[in-house]
């Protein structure tokens, strides 16, 4: 207390000193939350695809989706290949092909026979509110929506819906996964073949029918087989197909994720560099001022220990209270940013715990890393030569 | 411990301040003296006579030379001092004894309370201990409705009693004053030393000022004539 009540007295030094760590703590905040979104949408992901391989159509471009239009028959031939456990063939593709794209997971249609994983699918959704789809509602227009999309479109169980020009009725709402299926909505495959089939150019339309249309593959190795071995099989023995597993998957999201987090951090870390010197530079100037004040209490008793936990503790606590403003300000951001987000879908910030005590954790102990060099300098003052300092 | 020997006893004290390589100060130049417990004792002399050098020495703020002459000996309280790490030094000045400037050098960011606390504190006492004895302090030199008052709030001769107070908190052996009234009107100066002299003579302080006024001379038993570096007199105050 009395610690707090004397850097009162000293309000202005005090005031900018917190205010440089708060500005970096503050970006600390802001960037790490957004990393940190980035990383659950991708460790969503990379759970997701652990132990399973996507087949896509070799032309398909987009990583850990198959939107390219493929043929059913693919699905077949891997199904009967020996180390294939069971085949889910899915119509992966834009909610809404008008829509901008902005930042995170885009928002998809999955239309999938539901079962067809037999069982083996870990990755496990869960309505929050009404049911998952069923095998029995094939050949209807039912849809359960992702929690993010749900909130955006503003849907209810019950509720009627207009997707690509269809209606479609509402029947499940599912918990967050703070990954892809928080933004996709799920309807049946004979449903989703029937709007891919409408959104491809008349010619190929007239070439296909809409029941052979499928756009991945997922396939579920049976107990033991070596995924990238299947996955060479898939592409050897399927015409036209490309494979992805899931340790391929880590593969080219991490690398991307880790130039991202590079790029986050490191603009986090300059600031905290340039907040720390500016710390460095503001405790030499206080212990510059207090020169006098110093050799006071060398000549009263204090040791230089002493005087130098003294520095060293103000500058920690000038850490702390710049981490926590930071820390609070950084949090508002993030709730105000996600909240305006929300009705977009687009959700850009996760703030963790472990980030709010790392923020503040970190500001602490650049404040003490600060403070030693200067409180240590002071401390080897001579006291008759600090007592005589105007 | 000695308790019966003089409570200071200093011999060959010498002080040479290197300025540059040509430029060589010597500021004491073999002091010998003793004080008596319970003495209060005037260190007088013009400037660079040596005072004030002697009382860093004597208050083991810096220590006297150790070069080719004759070994510097200082016993204080009994203890030898002169071969005392930096660590046991600021520790026997903490325990051992008070210190009063000319310029009061109160932490300006601490309230009165809290600087005679400080004294406390850094001679091991736990701070709610050294705040009650902080108190009790204020009340000797009678500025207990002072405490919650910052320096800058007090009058001078306000706060060389705070300064007071401070160097009394631990009950000190020996209480240094370097020039103690030289900021002080006359009347304020009186009331200090008259406040000093108190406290000798019913406590039993031994005290050491260091003075360029004969007026404050004339209040102690003793007096130390310092020129050039050495002792040139000592004599008993009329």
């Amino acid at each position: 207390m009395r610690l707090l009540r004397q850097l009162s007295r000293r309000k202005l030094r005090t005031t900018l000193t917190i205010l440089g760590i708060t500005i970096g703590i503050w970006a600390l905040v802001v960037f790490s939350s957004m990393a940190n979104k980035i990383n659950s949408l991708v460790a969503g992901g990379s759970e997701y695809f652990a132990g399973k391989i996507l087949v896509t159509d070799a032309t398909n471009f987009a990583v850990g989706a198959g939107i390219a239009p493929m043929t059913i028959e693919a699905a077949n031939q891997i199904r009967d290949l020996d180390d294939v456990a069971a085949v889910d063939a899915q119509i992966q593709m834009l909610y809404d092909p008008e829509a901008s794209q902005g930042f995170g997971a885009p928002d998809f249609l999955l239309g999938n026979i539901a079962g067809s994983d037999a069982g083996l699918e870990t990755f496990v959704l869960t309505p929050v509110q009404g049911r998952l789809l069923t095998p029995e509602d094939e050949g209807s227009n039912v849809v359960v929506f992702g929690s993010d999309l749900a909130r955006k479109k503003n849907v209810a169980i019950d509720d009627m819906v207009e997707i690509r020009g269809e209606s479609f009725t509402v029947v499940g709402i599912l918990e967050p996964t703070l990954t892809a299926p928080d933004t996709t909505a799920n309807i049946p495959l004979q449903a989703a073949q029937h709007l891919m089939a409408a959104s491809l150019p008349r010619s190929i339309q007239d070439a296909i029918s809409p029941e052979e249309l499928i756009s991945q593959v997922v396939v579920y190795p049976k107990p033991g087989v070596n995924d990238a071995e299947l996955a060479g099989q898939i592409e050897r023995d399927v015409d036209n197909v490309q494979t992805l597993t899931g340790a391929e998957f880590d593969e080219q999201v991490g690398s991307f994720t880790g130039v991202f987090n590079a790029i986050i951090i490191g603009v986090a870390v300059i600031s905290l560099v340039v907040g720390g010197l500016s710390v460095i530079n503001t405790m030499a100037m206080s212990v510059a001022e207090r020169t006098r004040e110093i050799g006071i209490k060398r000549a009263i008793g204090g040791s230089r220990s002493r005087i130098v936990r003294e520095l060293v503790t103000e500058a920690a606590l000038i850490g702390f209270i710049g981490g926590v403003i930071g820390l609070v300000l950084g949090a508002i951001v993030v709730v105000l940013a996600n909240e305006a987000g929300r009705s977009s879908g687009t959700i850009l910030f996760d703030l963790t715990p472990a980030t709010a005590i790392f923020a503040v954790a970190f500001s602490t102990i650049l404040g003490m890393v600060a403070g030693v060099i200067p409180a240590w300098s002071a401390a080897r003052l001579d006291p008759v030569a600090a007592l005589r300092y105007e | 411990m000695e308790a019966t020997a003089a409570l200071l006893e200093g011999r060959n004290l010498r002080k040479t301040y290197r300025m540059s390589r040509r430029n060589q100060v010597e500021a004491l130049r073999g002091v010998e003296l003793k004080i008596e417990r319970g003495e209060m004792v005037a260190l007088m002399g013009p400037s660079g006579s040596g005072k004030s050098t002697l009382m860093h020495i004597l208050g083991l703020l810096h220590s006297p030379d150790a070069d080719d002459g004759p070994p510097a000996e200082l016993r204080i309280n009994g203890v030898e001092v002169t071969s005392m790490s930096e660590r046991t030094r600021t520790r026997m000045r903490a325990d051992t004894m008070g210190f009063v400037f000319q310029s009061y050098n109160l932490v300006p960011t601490l309230t009165a309370a809290e600087n005679v606390a400080l004294a406390g504190e850094y001679a091991g006492s736990a701070r709610r201990q050294a705040m009650s004895a902080a108190m009790e302090a204020l009340g000797w030199v009678g500025l207990e409705a002072r405490a919650e008052h910052r320096p800058m709030e007090l009058s001078g001769g306000e706060q060389q009693r705070v300064a007071i107070a401070r160097a009394l908190v631990n009950k000190p052996k020996l209480l240094l004053a370097d020039e103690p009234t030289g900021n002080l009107d006359s009347g304020h100066s009186h009331e200090v030393l008259e406040l000093l002299r108190r406290f000798n003579k019913e406590r039993g302080e031994t005290l050491l000022l260091v003075t360029h006024d004969a007026e404050v001379g004339a209040f102690c038993d003793r007096i130390i004539h310092m020129r050039d570096g050495l002792i040139q007199e000592e004599a008993v105050s009329s």
